[in-house]
């Protein structure tokens, strides 16, 4: 067996056939990953009905649904899309600050909280949406707006 | 003659004990010290593990806020796949012909392989 060269076809069996007319059309996100996490909180924050809709008929079609729950999902899809296009239009440098340092600091939030606090006051101040991370503990500073980042490596990002 | 006798007086007293000077402080200071650096230890060892159970949770919301967009667009890629691979199979057969004696949805072990890919 050792001596059979491995041959991957998988590549090539991509099927690019498109979604019939009868289902609507929506543009996917197409952010990657890192400006995704970077507006994480504010998609969180402005789509959360929406979200919580689409879990719910996921849970209620017991994990699967994936034909039930197309409505809602189109639903969260348009509204995380349009977090993103409000996000660059309004912060477009901060935004962009954020998630090219998370990029570099392997997704580390600790380490961008310089961007992170401009990105913040700029989302807040143009689309009012706000950052907050739910069961955090009342009566300390929630751990986004610490002067102090304790696990942070570098100065220059604090 | 005379005896030898011991000085008038007597002798003087013999030292057997050790004449060494103590080095450094008190045993306590020590003792006290040392609980003094365990104790600003642990309390920043404290520091930190609150602090990182805070970011874990800051990670955790962050997650769950991407999962339903992520998963949406997940879904509408399984929907799109099976609904082409439908329209083939109804396209090759004629029909659509049931595999399973049962109306419960099977995902699909074999697919048959797309005319239109990449590259």
């Amino acid at each position: 067996m050792a001596a059979r060269a491995a041959r991957f076809n998988q590549q090539v069996l991509i099927d690019t056939t498109p979604l019939p007319d009868s289902i609507p059309k929506v543009k996917e996100i197409g952010a990657t990953s890192a400006p995704l996490l970077s507006a994480a909180f504010f998609i969180g924050a402005r789509c959360k009905p929406y979200n919580d809709d689409y879990m719910m008929c996921k849970t209620e079609a017991n994990g699967r649904g994936e034909l039930e729950c197309m409505k809602e999902g189109r639903r969260v899809t348009r509204c995380a899309a349009s977090v993103i296009a409000d996000v660059n239009t309004h912060c477009l440098s901060e935004f962009r600050k954020h998630w090219m340092c998370l990029e570099n600091w392997n997704q580390q939030l600790w380490q961008c909280r310089r961007f992170e606090r401009d990105l913040n006051k700029c989302v807040f101040e143009n689309l009012k949406l706000e950052k907050v991370i739910p069961g955090a503990p009342a009566d300390e500073i929630p751990v986004h707006l610490r002067k102090r980042q304790i696990y942070a490596h570098s100065y220059a990002n604090m | 003659m005379p005896q030898d006798m011991p000085p008038v007086g007597g002798y003087e007293p013999i030292q057997y004990k050790r004449n060494l000077p103590a080095r450094g402080f008190r045993p306590a200071y020590y003792l006290l010290a040392v609980a003094g650096i365990m104790t600003y230890g642990f309390y920043k060892y404290g520091k930190g593990v609150r602090e990182l159970n805070e970011l874990g949770r800051e990670k955790m919301w962050s997650r769950i806020h991407l999962i339903p967009a992520l998963q949406a667009e997940e879904d509408r890629d399984q929907v799109r796949r099976m609904l082409a691979d439908k329209a083939r199979e109804r396209e090759l057969l004629g029909a659509e012909t049931k595999v399973y004696h049962s109306d419960r949805f099977v995902r699909p072990t074999f697919a048959v392989v797309p005319e239109n890919t990449t590259d």
